[in-house]
């Protein structure tokens, strides 16, 4: 029970720092984005091939993890930079499903469907961190120094620069801000932790394939942050802790029928996605007016 | 002859998409509220229409089964979803998540109440004969070009003509105004769901007959109307429908030069490209940044 | 915690009638617990409720035959078809329920479940996955269904003699895909035949009638598909719908009724590992008649490898309690290197160092709604 309860804390802690990152988007910057399983996907199979082919050093495979992913977040910088609202919606929607389909068509890169096994376990300047509360761990240090950062950085300049696009884009732009450079930047930076989470994703799963990486999982991460309460730092791990936990409890009610436990799950899924939205539409962790 | 079979297949796709994403467009146009739980009324609608004819009912019956199953639950949206969370000044987000919630409550109540496989209604509509050397095109071919070529006929007539059709119109340019003639945005806005909500039933009646369904079809639909209504312009009706019929055929012809697997991110690569060179679709007003 | 805990999963004693009516129960002292891992939600569900059906008639006979001293509980968890799904499952398993013995199928699972579980030495039995990846993968992970390997070698002589020379394959992109697709890029030319155009699809794809129009286009003798699930039925129906009317070809996972049961499937062709349901061993016997007797209909050859896998359990777990030895996954396996050959349904077992299992193998035909052996 014990491993087990391991293991769901560190799944809860990766999702946790894709959470957050996601939150720099829509919470701070207002980018709506649905790609966000994108750079995830990025950060994991890069970590994953790094770890295979070179080295399964957890610090490196996170570097090279979030610095591709920070790279390529220029794909979704593009249109956020063109269009807003509804319109980035679709287009993170687009950027999404050509990634899925490639990321299945890449055989090479991300060995498609089958996806990359065998990934090593991880270590940490040579040490092995395997263990299970040990990597448990490390992924709680990453997450404390991800949110630290946000924090820090959102308390500063550059987050009341964005807050200030968030609320208006042209009156920010009348107050000089340089607005194509800042939400470059904020997409960049969001999709770089998104990468870091990745890699950590890939050493906890020892395993990495498409599935994780659908419009499923950029929902399950837009909901846990909207669930949570966007723009606060508690509210992403909030809805971390409830979207992910919700189903773990689940399955351990005693009065569903076995070859029903799924369908049953995912009714309760949404459902309670929908009614939180309709009590709490500011998110759990949020003020209860509702902000804009 | 291949690529005219793969165009002919292209619009019998899109004749369906189009359908379905004009539900859709009129939904956005007239409440500003994206309404992602689309796939959800097709979906309903679609496995109304199985059930009845699983019972043995004849297919106008199904139809109108399918119709009501599709309004009441567009309406019941409506009415208990998006109105309490917009009563809130909840976000689009909220929004968003919220009707995705409720796509994934009707999911899983399919998946309880009909099983998890796939379900297809037979009929001798689907059997394609061979009509040219090379070019097999089935009678639901012209059922669905002429379904979707009447319903349009009417439905722009009644935006055109009737006085709820122009108030529809105007409502998504300025609520303020309508009020002030005295028009009601609520009962508006319901009749833009219920009306929104019964474009799905002839795609959902025609998937059930030709590919089938399955109960995760909804999230399938609400993409495709999704990206129609954005390559369309949003809230463009004639937009969303051409878009749809353009995101059939290129689905289909896409087939001929690559990768069958690009089949289905094909109307997505085309979605991107126009958000980045036409933003405003084909038939959109001016996006403001 | 553990006992404390309510459980998901019924326990055996109370038979399948509990599944209905499912109560809370307290982890019985000592039980024996079995897991499974198979999709119970999803485009794939009808799989799980087709092997856990055979799970549960085995664990029946198994309790009513005596066979072991302690009861047996099984605990499922819902593998969504999916890798991820089979990690986490697996996991949960192998850490929470203490799994000794996991049942699992398909191959994506597999692959992902594996190396969780020879972590925790779980002893890991395929009766589904036909992924030609599943042989060595690890030496907890054993099969009790031939890959498909197999069938695709019993189906090229087949060809051969109807003459059936052009092949075209549809195949979803994934390892099993992918390896019918090596199989029969490899198998057919020795066969007098030629594959003469393969159109990979994505798993989750519904519309057909476009890729029909290319396959229609490579003039094929027969089409061959590669897919499982919900979408084989769609598959079928809009090749037919869409002007192909050569032979179609698929492989054991055609045997589930959504695909048997459609009109259009009318004349395809499957292989599957051999099912004499005639044979006169009372084990069969005994297995085909209670199988008839509740649910109407004959057994697929699925029901028939997961009853056999549950089989296998008691038949191990047995061997265990009479050394006295305790029925860990590590004992398990030992017992299984030793005995190597078990008696089961449908004939003897026997297991080979791949981790796999050789059985005789045979083609279908559907007609009218059910199928038959053809050779």
């Amino acid at each position: 029970m014990i491993a087990y309860l391991l293991n769901l804390a560190t799944l809860a802690t990766v999702f946790g720092i894709l959470a957050a990152s996601l939150n720099l988007l829509i919470g701070y910057a207002g980018i709506f984005s649905i790609a966000h399983a994108v750079f995830f996907g990025i950060g994991a199979y890069t970590g994953a091939q790094l770890a295979i082919l070179f080295i399964p050093d957890v610090l490196l495979a996170c570097l090279a993890g979030g610095v591709l992913a920070g790279a390529l977040s220029l794909c979704l910088a593009l249109p956020a930079l063109r269009v807003r609202g509804e319109y980035f919606v679709a287009a993170s929607l687009g950027l999404q499903m050509m990634a899925v389909t490639l990321f299945s068509e890449a055989h090479s890169l991300t060995g498609g469907h089958g996806g990359l096994v065998g990934i090593p376990m991880p270590t940490l300047f040579g040490i092995d961190i395997s263990e299970p509360a040990t990597f448990l761990v490390f992924c709680l240090l990453v997450l404390g120094g991800v949110l630290l950062a946000i924090r820090m950085l959102m308390r500063g300049s550059f987050g009341r620069a964005l807050m200030a696009i968030r609320d208006s884009e042209s009156a920010a732009e009348a107050f000089g801000k340089d607005v194509p450079r800042l939400k470059t930047l904020a997409v960049g930076l969001g999709c770089t932790l998104a990468g870091v989470a990745g890699a950590l994703f890939a050493f906890y799963m020892a395993f990495v394939n498409v599935e994780s990486f659908t419009l499923e999982q950029s929902i399950l991460v837009m909901a846990m942050v909207i669930i949570g309460g966007t723009a606060t730092l508690a509210g992403p791990l909030v809805g971390v802790l409830l979207l992910l936990l919700l189903p773990a409890a689940l399955s351990f009610l005693p009065f569903i029928p076995p070859t029903q436990i799924g369908a049953v799950q995912q009714l309760i899924y949404g459902g309670a996605m929908t009614l939180l939205m309709i009590f709490r539409p500011a998110g759990l962790a949020g003020q209860s007016t509702g902000r804009r | 002859m291949l690529f005219l079979q793969l165009l002919f297949n292209g619009i019998q796709t899109g004749a369906i998409y189009a359908l379905t994403a004009a539900g859709f467009a009129l939904i956005f146009g007239a409440t500003r509220i994206f309404h992602v739980a689309h796939g959800a009324s097709f979906a309903l609608a679609g496995y109304a229409f199985l059930m009845c004819s699983q019972a043995g009912l004849p297919w106008p019956v199904g139809c109108l089964a399918a119709l009501a199953v599709a309004v009441a639950f567009g309406l019941g949206m409506d009415a208990f979803i998006y109105r309490p969370i917009q009563r809130h000044e909840g976000s689009f987000f909220t929004v968003f998540v919220a009707a995705f919630g409720m796509t994934i409550v009707v999911q899983s109540l399919i998946e309880i109440g009909f099983g998890r496989g796939f379900a297809v209604v037979p009929s001798a509509l689907t059997m394609a004969k061979e009509v040219m050397p090379g070019l097999y095109l089935a009678n639901i071919f012209w059922v669905a070009v002429g379904v979707a070529v009447v319903l349009f006929a009417i439905v722009g007539l009644f935006l055109e003509r009737t006085r709820a059709g122009i108030g529809l119109r105007a409502l998504s340019e300025n609520p303020e105004l309508l009020r002030a003639y005295g028009l009601s945005s609520r009962k508006l806005s319901a009749l833009a769901f219920g009306l929104g909500s019964a474009l799905t039933v002839p795609g959902a009646v025609l998937t059930a007959v030709t590919s089938g369904l399955q109960p995760a079809i909804s999230a399938q639909v609400m993409l495709i109307s999704l990206a129609s209504a954005v390559v369309g312009g949003i809230g463009s009706l004639r937009g969303a429908a051409l878009a749809g019929l353009l995101l059939g055929v290129v689905e289909n012809l896409v087939i001929s030069v690559l990768d069958t697997q690009w089949s289905s991110a094909a109307g997505f690569v085309v979605l991107f490209i126009f958000i980045l060179f036409k933003p405003s679709g084909l038939f959109g007003q001016a996006v403001t940044r | 915690m553990l006992d404390r805990r309510s459980l998901l999963a019924t326990t055996l004693a109370a038979g399948a009638a509990s599944l209905a009516a499912p109560r809370i129960l307290r982890a019985q002292e000592g039980a024996y617990v079995v897991g499974t891992l198979f999709p119970m939600a999803g485009p794939n569900a009808e799989y799980g409720t087709i092997f856990t059906n055979g799970i549960q008639l085995a664990a029946e006979h198994l309790r009513a035959e005596g066979m072991l001293k302690r009861p047996v509980e099984i605990r499922a968890q819902d593998s969504l078809a999916t890798p991820q799904g089979g990690a986490v499952g697996m996991t949960k398993l192998a850490n929470v329920d203490k799994a000794s013995y996991v049942m699992l199928g398909f191959t994506g699972v597999s692959k992902a479940a594996a190396p969780i579980g020879t972590r925790s030495k779980v002893m890991m039995i395929n009766g589904g996955g036909v992924g030609p990846d599943l042989a060595n993968l690890s030496p907890y992970f054993w099969n009790v269904i031939p890959l498909v390997n197999q069938e695709v070698q019993v189906l090229l002589p087949w060809l051969k003699q109807q003459n059936l020379s052009r092949i075209a394959l549809i195949y979803v992109d994934d390892p099993l895909g992918n390896g019918i697709l090596q199989q029969l890029k490899d198998g057919l030319p020795g066969a007098g035949g030629s594959l003469v155009g393969s159109f990979s699809i994505p798993p989750a794809t519904q519309q057909f009638a476009a890729i029909a129009a290319r396959v229609r286009d490579t003039r094929p003798d027969a089409v061959y598909f590669a897919s499982y699930g919900a979408q084989q039925a769609q598959i079928i129906k809009q090749l037919r719908d869409n002007g192909v009317s050569q032979q179609i070809l698929t492989y054991s996972a055609g045997s589930i009724p959504s695909v048997v049961g459609l009109p259009e499937s009318d004349g395809l062709v499957f292989t599957s590992q051999a099912s004499d349901w005639s044979a006169p061993d009372p084990l069969t016997q005994r297995f085909v008649t209670d199988w008839r007797a509740r649910y109407n209909s004959d057994p697929t050859s699925y029901n028939q490898n997961y009853y056999n896998a549950m089989r296998l359990f008691g038949l191990l777990a047995q061997g265990l309690e009479k050394a006295d030895k305790p029925v860990t996954g590590e004992n398990l396996r030992e017992e299984l290197l030793r005995v190597r050959r078990f008696p089961m349904v449908g004939g003897e077992g026997s297991f080979e160092d791949q981790g796999t299992m050789s059985m005789p193998m045979q083609i279908n035909r559907i007609q009218g709604g059910s199928f038959q052996k053809i050779a």
